[in-house]
């Protein structure tokens, strides 16, 4: 064997390698850039002035917010504030109330899109919109059906017979409803369409077989498509309740957080006092303990998701 | 138990006609076989017999039962589709159970039952695994069972051996065709494969484009086909046709060949029948394996193109006045490719078949029933 | 599977009030928009359905032709909103295509950046409000307050996980064989991305950036609070359509509306049949 220097061999290998590698990291360096840049600053900012009594009022900038170092006055604060619980529990109410809502009415439009039909995909189309709307429009859109001069009113008054003028946006049980209304309106398409892709998924021939086995159309459904179905439906409704829990738009023009604070969820809250109250500091905390609050929901989600996955067969 | 009555069946997606005018009768507690090539509307029998499709025309009845109009879950049939349609997301139990609990069936009689046809099936050791990952082979004792345990008049089969390697392929229809005497029920087998038609069915219905070729015992259909498509398609190699004129030789009709030259006398039954026909063009048939080598002069000329030799017997490709044809020997025949040969089909192996309809001519009664 | 007829009717009949539903929300803002000043004034007894006399003067009125004198002349039109709201989506969406298009590409090929799934996820998990104060004060600071770039940068920000998800399931469906041929034929692997995958993947892209595009032209809140003056937005603009002195502008707002959902709409019909793997982080296809 001739003396060839092992060198000129190898070298070609290695840099390949290192090639993928390094272009790997340059790809994933923008995206890499841009989460930190939001991720890691803000946090660190919210941490330090959410132990403190600062304001943009207070004419001193951020950073000198020490000087008013208040501790954790400001999260004693929060457990004791009325206003908090209330925009709490209404979150909690509207996300109890829509977010079910939009599944069974997704998931009935599901099944009667699941055959082929006449029409089909131009229906399937209409009937998609409403979540293609531009929320704030949305919201725009039910504040005007919602006057108690409105269209809404016109109907109920042809259909009832008697002259109906409910002042929906006036009363704060009726508001309450007018939104979550508009939020049922927005996002059952949405339901619609994930629950259809999980429903046409559900191999037809175990259905022909359970049919010519003897099961009817309920047992079919619930022994068969709904199984079939559950991983599909968890995403679904945590998807819509993650957002559902987040909303702001459509509800914040249709009744501003009002009539008073009938319907102010947590979203609305945080944004009259960012921008009405102007008690930053306050707002820091607030964002805090949500932040920490949903990470611990989202680890023991995915610690759930990771054991199941293992006893999968 | 039941027989199965096909009534003027036919069945046209849009403007495809998919089946045109079946006639056919199923007899109770037989293995019948559909068999015929992708797209001739075998399947499709089948689904109008299970109720899944409705014929365009025509009845399906179950002995005498008119079964027009009478939904899939009122039917009564048992059907093991090709991939099986287990229910993956339960274990093998709740598969077995699953007929019966639907019908309300009480739990301890389910569970006897579900004891009872896995011991038959050997599924027993299966029983509580999930049914997703078991191998081809168990799957398809599960969708038997599965269909089996409503005890079912009817069992319609469509393709199941199709997914299984050649290996198991033996073993299974074995199997079935065990199974199906044990379990004694009226059985439709969908196949392409003639070779699991001919092994396992009492009868063989043989189908080409929606149209029913020819029904009858694997017997009947090997050595008597009704057409062209049914001699060709059955048997592997298919039987070898060869165009050919009658003519009359001292008396005695014979078959020209052309530039092979001019056929033995044909046995008497085949010549009267093909005189009383008028027959004139002809398709003058034999099987592979009844082909020998013959001395001298005798026989028809040919020109060997290609020897295969597959281990137990040797295949040879053959050139009869310009049509392909194949002859199946023993392994010491003495043919050289390149070379000429001359063949002769023994004396009762022959089939004539008209050349305009490409009906068989003559034979026993082969009729559509 | 065949279905009775009575279900066929109940079918109709459930899409048909479906339908309804869906529409008479859309439909009468779109009347609204057309309808004169008396029109769009009426309540009660006086509503009309559909407009009597349909007029474009609502479309006039908000570019700045005032045709009625019981409405005053805006101080700003809606062409710069209009603007705004096109010059922050498109780029917020280039933004979000070309980190997450690269991050994606870089994760599917060659499993860097592995934290950035878990990490995209959070982002779109937490309520914005709970991080705006830092942004705006970050934005502030870097002068990027009440200007369409500042807010196209935090677009991008807040919708590359959706452009990551997306092309990170596209990514994963191609075939490696066509790289892997070209890298044989001597290619760098740059190159590759360059000329051999991203031609291939340019219906997916496409589709992934209309749909990046459309949640940040739907965007509210962050408008709300990033723009003051100079480059709101077309929804935080309708807002300022309605004062103590002109009162609610009914009509000139249904107008805005309209041309503010027509985009997404269209958009959204187009990619249709991948909203299933956008909006389910690519979960599902459809």
């Amino acid at each position: 064997m001739t003396a060839v220097p092992m060198t000129d061999t190898a070298a070609p290998a290695r840099t390949e390698a290192q090639e993928e590698k390094r272009l790997g990291l340059f790809l994933t360096l923008p995206a890499q850039l841009l989460v930190l840049f939001i991720a890691v600053f803000p946090l660190l900012m919210q941490l330090y002035i959410s132990l403190t009594d600062w304001s943009p009022l207070e004419g001193i900038p951020w950073w000198q917010a020490y000087e008013l170092w208040n501790d954790f006055y400001n999260y004693i604060d929060l457990a004791e504030d009325p206003r908090w619980w209330g925009a709490l529990w209404r979150t909690a109410l509207v996300m109890a109330v829509c977010v079910p809502a939009e599944f069974l009415l997704g998931l009935g439009l599901a099944i009667l899109f699941v055959d082929n039909f006449r029409g089909r995909r131009v229906f399937y189309s209409i009937l998609l919109m409403p979540m293609m709307v531009v929320p704030a429009v949305a919201g725009y859109m039910f504040f005007m059906l919602f006057q108690s001069g409105g269209p809404l009113n016109d109907i109920l008054s042809t259909l009832s017979g008697q002259n109906v003028a409910i002042a929906w946006l006036s009363s704060p049980d009726l508001a309450m409803f007018a939104v979550m209304v508009a939020d049922i309106w927005q996002w059952t398409p949405l339901m619609f369409l994930i629950l259809l892709a999980g429903l046409v998924g559900v191999p037809e021939d175990q259905l022909k077989a359970a049919t010519l086995l003897g099961a009817n159309w309920w047992q079919r459904f619930t022994t068969i498509m709904l199984p079939r179905m559950k991983t599909i439906i968890i995403i679904a409704l945590a998807i819509r309740a993650i957002e559902n829990f987040k909303i702001f738009d459509t509800l914040y023009i249709m009744t501003g957080g009002g009539p008073g604070v009938a319907t102010e969820t947590i979203s609305v809250y945080i944004y009259k006092l960012t921008t009405n109250d102007l008690t930053w500091g306050y707002v820091a905390a607030i964002a805090l303990v949500i932040l920490i609050s949903l990470s611990v929901v989202l680890g023991i989600a995915i610690a759930r998701m990771g054991r199941s996955r293992a006893t999968q067969p | 138990m039941t027989s199965i009555r096909l009534d003027h069946l036919t069945k046209k997606f849009g403007s495809f006609a998919a089946l045109k005018t079946m006639d056919m009768e199923i007899r109770d507690g037989e293995f019948m076989a559909l068999l015929g090539p992708s797209g001739c509307g075998k399947s499709t029998t089948m689904n109008i017999i299970a109720g899944m499709e409705g014929p365009s025309t025509g009845r399906v009845l179950f002995g005498d039962r008119d079964m027009s109009g009478v939904p899939m879950p009122k039917r009564g049939v048992g059907f093991v589709f090709q991939n099986y349609a287990i229910f993956t997301h339960m274990n093998v139990r709740q598969n077995l159970a699953y007929g019966l609990k639907v019908r309300g069936t009480p739990q301890p009689e389910i569970n006897r039952r579900v004891t009872t046809i896995a011991e038959f099936l050997q599924l027993t050791q299966f029983l509580d695994q999930p049914s997703a990952k078991l191998s081809v082979n168990i799957l398809q004792r599960l969708a038997i069972g599965r269909s089996a345990i409503v005890e079912p008049a009817i069992f319609l089969l469509d393709e199941p051996l199709s997914n299984v390697d050649a290996a198991f392929r033996a073993v299974m229809r074995t199997e079935l065709k065990h199974l199906q005497r044990q379990f004694k029920q009226t059985m439709v087998y969908v196949t392409h494969d003639q070779l699991e038609a001919m092994t396992m069915a009492d009868r063989i219905a043989v189908m080409d484009h929606g149209v029913l070729q020819q029904v009858g015992t694997p017997l009947e259909v090997y050595n008597n086909p009704a057409n062209v498509f049914v001699a060709r398609f059955i048997g592997s190699p298919g039987m070898n046709l060869v165009p050919a004129t009658l003519v009359e030789r001292d008396g005695q009709l014979r078959a020209d060949l052309g530039a092979a030259g001019i056929s033995a006398p044909l046995a008497p039954e085949l010549a009267a029948a093909a005189r009383t026909a008028g027959a004139g063009e002809v398709w003058y048939g034999f099987r592979p394996e009844e082909l020998s080598v013959a001395s001298g002069d005798a026989g028809l000329a040919a020109g060997v193109t290609f020897v295969e030799r597959i281990g137990s017997r040797t295949v040879v490709h053959f050139d009869i006045a310009g049509e392909p044809a194949k002859g199946v020997f023993e392994n010491d025949v003495a043919l050289q490719e390149g070379s000429a040969a001359r063949l002769a089909p023994g004396p009762d192996a022959v089939r004539l078949f008209d050349r305009q309809s490409g009906n068989a001519i003559g034979g026993s009664t082969h009729g559509l029933h | 599977m065949r279905r009775s007829p009575v279900f066929e009717i109940f079918r109709y009949a459930a899409i048909a009030l479906a339908l309804a539903i869906t529409l008479i929300p859309i439909l009468w803002m779109a009347s609204m928009a057309f309808k004169p000043v008396s029109e769009w004034q009426a309540t009660g007894d006086q509503l009309t359905w559909w407009p009597r006399n349909p007029t474009l003067d609502n479309f006039r009125y908000i570019f700045g032709e005032s045709t009625n004198e019981l409405i005053s002349s805006l101080e700003r039109t809606a062409t710069k909103p209009i603007l705004a709201s096109l010059l922050s989506s498109v780029f917020g969406t280039l933004i979000a295509m070309v980190a997450g298009s690269a991050a994606a590409y870089g994760l599917s090929r060659f499993k860097a950046g592995g934290n950035l799934p878990l990490a995209l996820i959070q982002l779109r998990l937490f309520p914005p409000m709970a991080v705006m104060i830092p942004v705006m004060i970050m934005w502030a600071f870097l002068q990027l307050n009440d200007t369409w770039w500042g807010l196209a940068l935090i677009y991008g920000i807040v919708t590359l996980p959706f452009a990551f998800w997306l092309m990170k399931t596209f990514f994963d469906e191609m075939p490696r064989e066509i790289e892997e041929a070209a890298l044989v034929e001597g290619c760098s692997r740059f190159r590759v991305f360059l000329k051999v995958t991203l031609p291939m993947m340019a219906a997916p892209l496409a589709s992934s950036a209309l749909f990046v595009f459309i949640l940040n032209w739907s965007d509210y809140l962050i408008a709300l609070l990033l723009t003051t003056r100079e480059w709101v937005t077309i929804p935080v603009y309708m807002a300022s359509l309605s004062s103590s002195m002109t009162g609610q502008l009914y009509g000139a707002k249904a107008a805005l509306g309209l041309i503010a959902a027509v985009p997404p709409i269209v958009a959204g019909i187009v990619i249709q049949k991948h909203l299933v793997r956008g909006l389910t982080f690519g979960a599902l296809k459809q």
